[in-house]
């Protein structure tokens, strides 16, 4: 399933009723549910933010192949943005978790087996996997 | 959806979502709040990066005049959301 959605966090309404959707029909757990929201709303977001652009859509696609999740966000005509580079700060706890920056990234990693980042002709893939079975 | 309800002037209690989409509405109702704070997350089923952010920096400005910011009843989803981060040994979660 793919779907298009408008650069803005007012889309995070309409991206989490295309994840309901979808794990619906892939039988998901409300667990595996809330983590897919939460690495789309992190990925999204941080593109909203930080990727400069000309079109103002972000396409997601969500496929599942057995115990394999994969999420799929692409930026089209944009400025290269890979957050795979983006080290996220710590989480070992005291006030160094209180500081800002990094931590949807943090998420993400805690949440998703793999993310990798593609950049070609001025457009961006990050392609995030997720196992169900463990 | 994100409902904050002020149960008195030192409880409220968060239902819904608490995303990018709502976090600037919930940091304007909270910087209203001041004096020791008991924010009851019952019924918020959800929360991220965003919404955690709101959380930091209302224990920041409450603990800057010495007041105590403390987070009941998390859903154990929610719940997790703080311990990855790092946050269930900096803030008061009951």
């Amino acid at each position: 399933m793919e779907r298009r959605f408008a650069r803005d966090v007012g889309s995070l309404a309409a991206i989490f009723d295309f994840v309901t959707e979808f794990a619906a029909r892939q039988g998901l757990t409300e667990d595996q549910r809330y983590e897919v929201d939460l690495i789309l709303e992190e990925l999204f977001t941080n593109l909203v933010k930080y990727s400069s652009q000309r079109i103002e859509q972000i396409a997601i696609g969500l496929e599942r192949s057995g115990p394999r999740l994969t999420l799929v966000m692409r930026d089209f005509d944009a400025e290269e943005f890979d957050p795979t580079r983006h080290r996220p700060k710590g989480n070992g706890g005291g006030e160094a978790a209180l500081k800002s920056g990094g931590r949807g990234l943090a998420l993400i990693r805690k949440f998703a087996d793999e993310v990798r980042y593609d950049y070609r002709d001025r457009n961006g893939t990050i392609t995030v996997t997720k196992r169900l079975d463990r | 959806m994100l409902e904050i309800k002020v149960l008195d002037p030192g409880t409220i209690a968060l239902k819904g979502r608490l995303d990018a989409s709502k976090a600037e509405e919930a940091l304007v109702l909270f910087k209203k709040l001041n004096g020791p704070l008991i924010a009851d997350f019952k019924e918020l089923d959800y929360i991220s990066s965003a919404g955690i952010s709101v959380i930091i920096e209302t224990h920041r400005r409450l603990a800057g005049s010495g007041h105590a910011f403390r987070l009941i009843n998390m859903q154990p989803r929610v719940r997790n959301v703080f311990f990855y981060s790092g946050l269930d040994r900096v803030l008061t979660i009951e």
